[in-house]
């Protein structure tokens, strides 16, 4: 129980962060960090996956609401539930998945957690951006802010789980 | 039939992420097209008020560069104000000459620019305000100055980036002024006791005044240009033993909370100092 108050808490929490402070952040003009993807990156394993999607999309219709991108966000989300999935198997390769298996520091290792958030925030991205622009006119610039909203956003969420998330030593 | 309902089951996943996006598809659709899509106007009432609240916390971060802009864009404004021309219809002369919508053909007698203030005092008998523009910024002596309100002081010293203006609120400053709508010409002075009010001398007692009446510069100084609000009439005192009304005006500029000046310069002063100096003094 006190897992799911946790997860709902951090939801708002991002949700917040993400609508009221990073939203209004533009690095070099274009590039955004997308620091709600953090919720969905943390969320347990074990959720049934279909009801990962529909947190999915309802995360990503919030932040639609907010920057009247009705779909984009919440297309890209889903997208990202999708995938993540076996991505972990993936990148776990033969070990099996057990319980206490979470994307989380403490748990997993740092290689593990950046291959993962970059390469699902990347996913992301590609959906987003390119949904937004919807044209190859200006597809250099395009490539450009996928690849830089990816970076930034990668490093906002790897610093804010390095720095909330308390790491239990076990030894 | 088993196998199907086993293989709905195994699938579902699938099937609901297929459904997501396509919903996702006819609304990214919809938005593009359709101003008036009603997803889009549902969501708008739902977001709206907390964008507009946490707009107005965050807009106050930008205000400093809003300022600026409106002030440059206030010089503009100023320097296409007619009391900045003299109307000539001669068309004889041909420099600095400008021909406006009535074909009027118009000199240029006042050029407006902006200053910070950096310091200022209103309590005092003499109240004195420093500006951030000096000599490199192409400030003179006796140049005017004015608020976005009205009349302010004029220039007194001027060193290489700072210059130092006489208020209003000084004994020394004199500012020549109109009584509207009675036209009639007299002069400003402080009093010395409140920040807010001033006097206007040199008013006849026959003139007709009332509270309310609009106090103006008469542009005769060649200082100000004319038509700079000065006051506004709050009271009128008859003194009896002398033939001139005693006018106190409450000022237009409200000294305690000016930060940005408006200077302005009269291109011809040098000529018509030249023009001064050869008067014949009466002492």
């Amino acid at each position: 129980m006190n897992n799911v108050t946790a997860n709902i808490l951090r939801f708002f929490l991002v949700i917040i962060a993400q609508i009221f402070v990073l939203n209004y952040i533009h690095l070099f003009g274009c590039v955004n960090a997308y620091l709600y993807l953090l919720a969905l990156l943390m969320l347990p394993f074990e959720v049934p996956r279909w009801i990962q999607y529909i947190i999915g999309f309802v995360t990503g219709f919030i932040i639609d609401m907010f920057t009247m991108t009705y779909g984009i966000h919440a297309s890209a989300c889903t997208l990202m539930m999708f995938i993540r999935p076996y991505l972990v198997i993936a990148l776990n390769g033969r070990k099996t998945d057990n319980v206490t298996d979470k994307p989380m520091p403490g748990i997993k290792e740092f290689r593990w957690l950046l291959a993962y958030t970059v390469i699902l925030v990347f996913a992301h991205q590609l959906e987003a951006v390119m949904l937004e622009t919807f044209t190859f006119r200006h597809f250099w610039k395009t490539i450009l802010v996928i690849i830089g909203n990816t970076v930034f956003s990668s490093l906002v969420i790897l610093c804010c789980e390095y720095i909330f998330v308390p790491v239990k030593k076990h030894n | 039939m088993n196998n199907l309902s086993e293989f709905l089951k195994r699938n579902f996943h699938l099937f609901l992420f297929v459904i997501l996006q396509i919903l996702c598809i006819i609304m990214i659709s919809k938005s593009v097209r359709y101003t008036s899509f009603a997803i889009s106007n549902i969501c708008q009432t739902i977001v709206s008020p907390i964008n507009e609240a946490w707009y107005n916390v965050v807009r106050h971060f930008s205000l400093e560069k809003e300022n600026e802009q409106l002030v440059l864009q206030n010089i503009e404004l100023l320097n296409e104000r007619d009391n900045a021309f003299v109307i000539q219809d001669d068309s004889v002369y041909t420099a600095y000459q400008q021909e406006d919508s009535l074909g009027l053909k118009k000199m240029r007698l006042y050029d407006y620019s902006y200053a910070n203030i950096v310091y200022k005092t209103t309590d005092k008998t003499h109240n004195y305000i420093i500006i951030d523009k000096g000599r490199a910024e192409g400030i003179t002596t006796d140049m005017a100055v004015m608020s976005a309100n009205g009349v302010c002081g004029v220039v007194s010293d001027v060193t290489e980036h700072f210059a130092s203006v006489i208020s209003i609120l000084h004994p020394d400053a004199r500012i020549s002024a109109k009584l509207l709508p009675a036209n009639q010409i007299g002069t400003v002075l402080w009093d010395g006791i409140n920040a807010r009010y001033a006097q206007l001398y040199d008013i006849p007692q026959h003139v007709p005044v009332d509270v309310g009446d609009t106090v103006i510069t008469s542009g005769f100084s060649n200082i100000f240009p004319n038509n700079v609000l000065v006051g506004i009439v709050s009271d009128v005192e008859d003194s009896g033993h002398s033939s001139f009304l005693t006018i106190k005006i409450r000022l237009a500029t409200n000294f305690s909370n000016i930060n940005t000046v408006y200077l302005i310069r009269n291109i011809y002063t040098s000529e018509i100092n030249e023009l001064k100096s050869n008067f014949k003094d009466d002492e």
